[in-house]
């Protein structure tokens, strides 16, 4: 199910010609309204030319999203919406809304998945999210100092919690 | 690397809108105070490596990469459920 804020990040109306077209040799091609488009004006840490993206579903229903890059189209990174997958995540909106200047009804909030050849070891980066202002796409990788978000969050835990309390 | 020696109190400007002010010096440690526009991300090194490292290790290979996560996913949460 998409969030409130998501779905007003989806195109109102647009001309033909304002169509991004993204070419990647590993991840083939895409063709996204240009309305789509992330702007961040610092790139991602540690990709500082990095500063235009897509979000992209990788299938209806399922949590998983491709965030394409347009300057670098062989970097690509898997994002979810946190409340998804991590139990009991409380995003933290109103400083992802004061950190872009803009409403915390306005913020959109994904985090980056770490996955390794064993997907099951998969973990999120809730200490650097992604977050979006949905009305101008004006988006910034935000830094969490605060000690209690994980960069690599677990998000299959090795055996289910009801196994652990029985 | 331009070594700069400073009193308390005293500043070192970084170009035209950076400004660093020693605050206070105790022990091993210094209390630095930054100023700069809100472009310019100030970080720990510790913390700047750990995202950056972290950024690195989530690049995706491939889109096989994400379908089979998406796949671990939804069999865990199903699991979950049941």
């Amino acid at each position: 199910m998409a969030s409130a804020a998501e779905e007003r990040m989806a195109p109102v109306r647009r001309r033909d010609e304002d169509v991004v077209h993204i070419r990647s040799r590993r991840f083939g091609d895409f063709e996204v309204p240009a309305d789509r488009v992330l702007h961040f004006a610092q790139g991602l840490i540690g990709f500082p030319k990095a500063r235009q993206f897509v979000i992209l579903d990788h299938r209806p229903g399922s949590p998983f999203k491709w965030m394409l890059c347009l300057e670098q189209p062989e970097v690509a990174f898997a994002v979810v919406e946190p409340a998804r997958m991590v139990p009991d995540y409380v995003a933290p909106l109103e400083l992802a809304a004061r950190t872009l200047g803009t409403d915390p009804a306005d913020v959109g909030l994904f985090v980056i998945v770490t996955i390794p050849t064993d997907p099951f070891a998969m973990t999120v980066n809730l200490m650097a999210p992604v977050v979006v202002d949905v009305r101008t796409r004006r988006s910034i990788q935000m830094v969490l100092e605060d000690g209690r978000c994980d960069p690599s969050y677990r998000v299959c835990a090795p055996r289910p919690a009801a196994a652990v309390e029985s | 690397m331009l070594v700069l020696t400073r009193k308390v109190g005293e500043r070192i400007r970084i170009g035209d809108e950076v400004t660093l002010q020693v605050l206070e010096v105790r022990g091993g440690q210094v209390r630095l105070g930054l100023a700069a526009p809100s472009a310019i991300r100030i970080f720990r090194e510790e913390i700047f490596l750990a995202i950056e490292g972290q950024n690195q290790d989530a690049q995706l290979p491939d889109q096989s990469r994400l379908a089979d996560a998406a796949a671990v996913w939804e069999a865990y949460a199903d699991g979950k459920r049941s």
